[in-house]
C-alpha cells in the first residue's frame, strides 16, 4: 500500500543494513507510474521538510521529465521550494544527457546539469557530491529518486546500472532510494534484476485484463477505458526476517491526483481457504432444521407408552414413505408424540426389516457378545 | 526429522585405520568418501552425514529473500571453528564486512531440546501422538556427542552471537570481491591457488578446505553476462575441487539467468539445494501446514552428491521449512500438513485435492 511503502522509505536503513530500495514498475496496460512516482516523491519530500525521517535532504535525477516540472509539481503540493532549496536537489539528465549543447542556461540553484549519461561511475560520483552538499559528511543521511530506470539502462549496461543502484544502496550515507521502471520496455531478465536489486516491488496492472490483448474490439474500448483511469498496484515487500509480505490497493486517477483506495472484495481475496474435500459436510438451511426435527427411533419405546409396532417386512407396504430422504423422515418419540399427535400420520416412518422372527425386540443384548475371537 | 536412508553395501572396505588419520570436522561417509559439516546438523542427518570432500555444492537464492546467507554463514563458520581454511567471494564491495555476521558456535549447555517438555509426558492417559515423526527427532540428538575430543564434528551455531575474533584472523581466510572483476580470471586464479594448498594423496587428511562463492551471477558483477565464461568457470572449478581435499559452495539467483543457463548450472551441481521465501499473512499456507507462524522460509534438496556410487539418495522428504530456534538456532524440519477443518468443505464439485492455490503446487510431503 501506498502509505507503507511511505513510511518504509521515511524510516529509511537501519544501522550495517543496504538502504530500502523502491522499484515502481508500470506497463502500457496501465501507465500510471509516472503519477505514482510523483506521489511517493512528495510525500517523501514533505517528510523529509517535516524533520519525521532521519533522511535530511533529497536527490532527484531526473531522466524523463524537466526539472522544472518537479520545481512545478512540488509547488503544486505546496511545497515551497524556495526556502526548501537546502533539502532538494536536481541532477538534470533531461535537457542535455551527452553533452550536445554548448551552453545550458541555469534554471535555478536547485539544479545541476548532469551530461555524461553514458558514463553510471560518473553519475555515482555526481550523486554522492551533490548529496554531501546537501547534507554534509559524516553520518548525515539523503535519499535518492531515480526518475526512470529505463533512459539510464537506453545507455549503460544493465551491469553498470546494477552495480550503481547496488552501490548507491550500500552507501553510508544513504537513507532510501527509488526508481520507476516501465516494465514493458525490457527485457525480462532487466525486469528481474531490478526487483532483484530493490525492497519493495510496487507494480500497477489494470484492473480488468483484456481479452487476447486486441485493442480494436469494440467490447474492449470500454475495458481500456475503464483501464485508463483505474488500475490495481501491488506491492511485495521484502522483510528483514525473510518473508515477503504482499499487499494490494485500488488506484484511481483524478484531477487532483491519485488515489489509493482498498480494495473491493471482487476477486481480491483468495476463494477457497480450506482444503478442498471431495464431499459435502455441510447442511444447507433446510436440512438444518429437518435435522433437527428427527426423531430418533428406540425399539423400546411407541406412543404414549405403548410397544412400537416395528414393521418386520411381513405387512403391507407403506411405500409411499420409501422414498423420502432419511433427513426428512421422522418417527415419534415420547416426548414429542403429546405435542404433535394429530400429524403423526404426515410424518414420514423408518422402514424397518427385522432379520428373523427369533429375534426378540431389543433383547439389551450386545450381538457382540457371540463372536468368538 | 527426515534422514536419508542410504543402503550400505556389503562390500565396505576396511575404512578404521582412514578413521583414526583424519583431521577435526571431518569424518568417514559411506562408499569410501570423507565429509565434512555444512554447519546445519539437520542439513547433516538430511543429506546423509554432510557434504563428501570433492563435491561441489550449489544453492539456488531466491531473490525475494536473504536465507541463503544463513546458509552460507552456518558453513563458513563451522569451517573457521574447525581450523579449516577459507576462501570467500562476494559481489559485495567489502566481504570482510561478511565475516562479521558469523555466528558462534552455541554453547552445550545451552542445547536446545525439541519435543515436549519432561511434565507434558507424565501425562498419563491416551495420547494421540500426532504427527507422530516430530517425536523422532529426539532419539537422534545424541548421537553427535560420539566423537570426542574438543572437536565436535557438527556444531549448533547461534546466530545472535557473532563469532569470535580468533577465529577469523590468524587463519588461512581470504576474501575478495568480485564485483569488479571484468572477468573470471582472477577468481579463477584465487581458487587455483587456494586449492593448490589442499591436493589429494592416498595418505591421511590432514585438513580440508572450503570455498564459498556468494550470488556468483549478480547483476552487480561485470561478467554476469557473459554466461558461456560463467559455466566454464564452474565446471572447471568443480573439476579442480574433485582432486582436492575440499568443499565449494556456490549460491545464484536463478532469476537472473536464462533458463536454459539455469538448467546447465544445476546440472554442474553434485549437490543441488534451493531456498523460497514465504509470503506474510498467507492463509492458505497457515490452514495447510503447522507450525506456520516460525517459518521463515522453504529448503529444498533436488540433489544429493553421489559420489564412488550408483545408488541414488532417495530422501523422504524433498521439501523443509527453515525456522530459527528461539530466533539463534537453524533448525529444518519436514512440512506437517495442517488437520483439514472438515465442517466447512465446499460444494460437491470441487477437485479433491488438498493443496488448493499453484504456490503450494511444488511442496513434496
Amino acid at each position: 500500500m501506498a502509505k507503507s511503502i511511505c513510511i518504509a522509505l521515511r524510516e529509511g536503513a537501519l544501522e550495517g543494513e543496504l538502504a530500502p530500495a523502491l522499484t515502481i514498475k508500470d506497463s502500457i496496460a496501465s501507465p500510471f507510474g509516472l503519477q505514482v512516482f510523483d506521489h511517493v516523491l512528495s510525500q517523501l519530500f514533505s517528510s523529509i521538510l517535516a524533520g519525521k525521517s532521519p533522511s535530511q535532504g533529497l536527490i532527484l535525477v531526473s531522466f524523463s521529465r524537466s526539472p522544472s516540472f518537479y520545481l512545478e509539481l512540488l509547488k503544486n503540493k505546496g511545497i515551497n521550494v524556495a526556502s526548501s532549496d537546502k533539502r532538494i536537489h536536481i541532477l538534470d539528465c533531461y535537457n542535455d544527457p551527452l553533452g550536445w549543447k554548448d551552453q545550458i542556461v541555469e534554471i535555478s540553484s536547485t539544479v545541476t546539469v548532469f551530461r555524461e549519461v553514458k558514463h553510471m561511475d560518473k553519475l555515482f560520483n555526481s550523486i554522492i557530491e551533490l548529496g554531501r552538499g546537501l547534507v554534509g559528511g559524516g553520518k548525515i543521511r539523503f535519499s535518492i529518486a531515480i526518475d526512470s530506470v529505463d533512459e539510464m539502462l537506453r545507455r549503460a549496461s544493465v551491469s553498470s546500472v546494477a552495480r550503481l543502484l547496488s552501490n548507491l544502496r550500500s552507501h553510508e550515507q544513504i537513507s532510501s532510494i527509488f526508481w520507476l521502471l516501465h516494465s514493458d520496455l525490457h527485457k525480462a531478465r532487466v525486469t528481474a534484476v531490478l526487483e532483484y536489486l530493490s525492497s519493495m516491488v510496487a507494480s500497477l496492472e489494470p484492473s480488468h485484463q483484456l481479452a487476447n490483448g486486441q485493442r480494436g474490439d469494440l467490447e474492449n474500448f470500454a475495458l481500456i477505458k475503464h483501464n485508463s483511469k483505474k488500475g490495481k498496484f501491488h506491492v511485495r515487500f521484502k522483510k528483514r526476517n525473510g518473508r515477503v509480505h504482499v499487499m494490494s490497493e485500488e488506484v484511481h486517477m483524478e484531477q487532483s491526483g491519485i488515489n489509493f483506495t482498498p480494495l473491493t472484495s471482487e476477486g481480491a481475496i483468495n476463494q477457497g481457504l480450506v482444503p478442498k474435500v471431495q464431499f459435502n459436510l455441510q447442511l444447507s438451511e433446510k436440512e438444518r432444521i429437518d435435522k433437527a426435527n428427527v426423531v430418533l427411533p428406540f425399539e423400546h419405546q411407541g406412543d404414549n407408552g405403548k410397544p412400537l409396532q416395528i414393521y418386520d417386512g411381513r405387512r403391507s407396504l407403506v411405500d409411499s414413505k420409501h422414498e423420502r430422504a432419511v433427513a426428512v423422515e421422522n418417527v415419534q418419540t415420547k416426548e414429542e408424540s403429546e405435542s404433535e399427535s394429530e400429524s403423526d400420520m404426515q410424518r414420514g416412518e423408518i422402514i424397518y426389516y427385522r432379520d428373523s422372527d427369533d429375534e426378540m425386540p431389543d433383547s439389551d443384548e450386545d450381538p457382540d457378545d457371540d463372536l468368538d475371537i | 526429522m527426515a534422514a536419508a536412508k542410504t543402503r550400505s553395501s556389503s562390500f565396505s572396505g576396511n575404512l578404521s585405520s582412514a578413521a583414526s588419520s583424519l583431521g577435526p570436522g571431518l569424518k568417514c561417509g559411506p562408499n569410501g568418501t570423507v565429509l565434512l559439516s555444512s554447519g546445519i546438523p539437520d542439513l547433516d542427518k538430511i543429506l546423509g552425514g554432510g557434504f563428501p570432500l570433492g563435491s561441489l555444492v550449489m544453492v539456488m537464492e531466491d531473490a525475494e529473500a536473504p536465507h541463503h546467507m544463513l546458509l552460507l554463514r552456518n558453513f563458513m563458520s563451522q569451517g573457521l571453528v574447525h581450523s579449516q581454511p577459507l576462501l570467500y567471494a562476494s559481489p559485495a564491495r567489502d566481504p570482510r564486512g561478511f565475516l562479521g555476521t558469523l555466528p558462534s558456535p552455541a554453547a552445550s549447555k545451552d542445547d536446545k531440546s525439541r519435543g515436549p517438555e519432561p511434565d507434558q509426558l507424565q501425562e498419563k492417559g491416551l495420547r494421540i501422538a500426532w504427527q507422530y515423526k516430530k517425536y523422532f527427532g529426539e532419539n537422534q540428538l545424541n548421537f553427535d556427542g560420539q566423537r570426542d575430543g574438543k572437536h565436535k564434528y557438527s556444531n549448533e551455531f547461534n546466530l545472535r552471537n557473532p563469532l569470535e575474533r580468533h577465529f577469523i584472523n590468524g587463519q588461512r581466510v581470504d576474501c575478495f570481491s568480485i564485483q569488479d572483476s571484468p572477468d573470471l580470471s582472477i577468481l579463477q586464479d584465487r581458487c587455483t591457488t587456494f586449492l593448490s594448498q589442499l591436493p589429494r594423496n592416498d595418505g591421511s587428511i590432514s585438513c580440508a578446505g572450503r570455498i564459498a562463492i556468494q550470488s556468483f551471477c549478480a547483476p552487480q558483477c561485470v561478467y554476469s553476462n557473459m554466461e558461456w565464461e560463467m559455466l566454464s568457470f564452474i565446471r572447471s572449478l568443480k573439476n579442480m575441487v574433485q582432486s582436492s581435499n575440499s568443499v565449494a559452495i556456490i549460491t545464484f539467483p536463478p532469476s537472473l539467468l536464462s533458463p536454459s543457463f539455469c538448467k546447465r548450472w544445476q546440472h554442474m551441481a553434485d549437490t543441488l539445494l534451493s531456498v523460497k521465501a514465504i509470503q506474510d499473512d498467507d492463509k492458505e499456507l497457515a490452514q495447510l501446514l503447522t507450525g506456520y507462524q516460525d517459518m521463515i522460509g522453504f529448503l529444498n534438496v533436488h540433489k544429493v552428491a553421489r559420489i564412488n556410487t550408483q545408488v541414488p539418495v532417495i530422501l523422504e522428504a524433498t521439501t523443509f521449512s527453515i525456522k530459527l530456534q528461539k530466533r539463534r538456532y537453524l533448525i529444518l524440519e519436514c512440512l506437517n500438513q495442517a488437520p483439514v477443518d472438515g465442517s466447512s468443505g465446499t460444494s460437491y464439485g470441487t477437485s479433491g485435492s488438498c493443496s488448493s492455490s499453484s504456490k503450494t503446487g511444488n511442496l513434496d510431503f
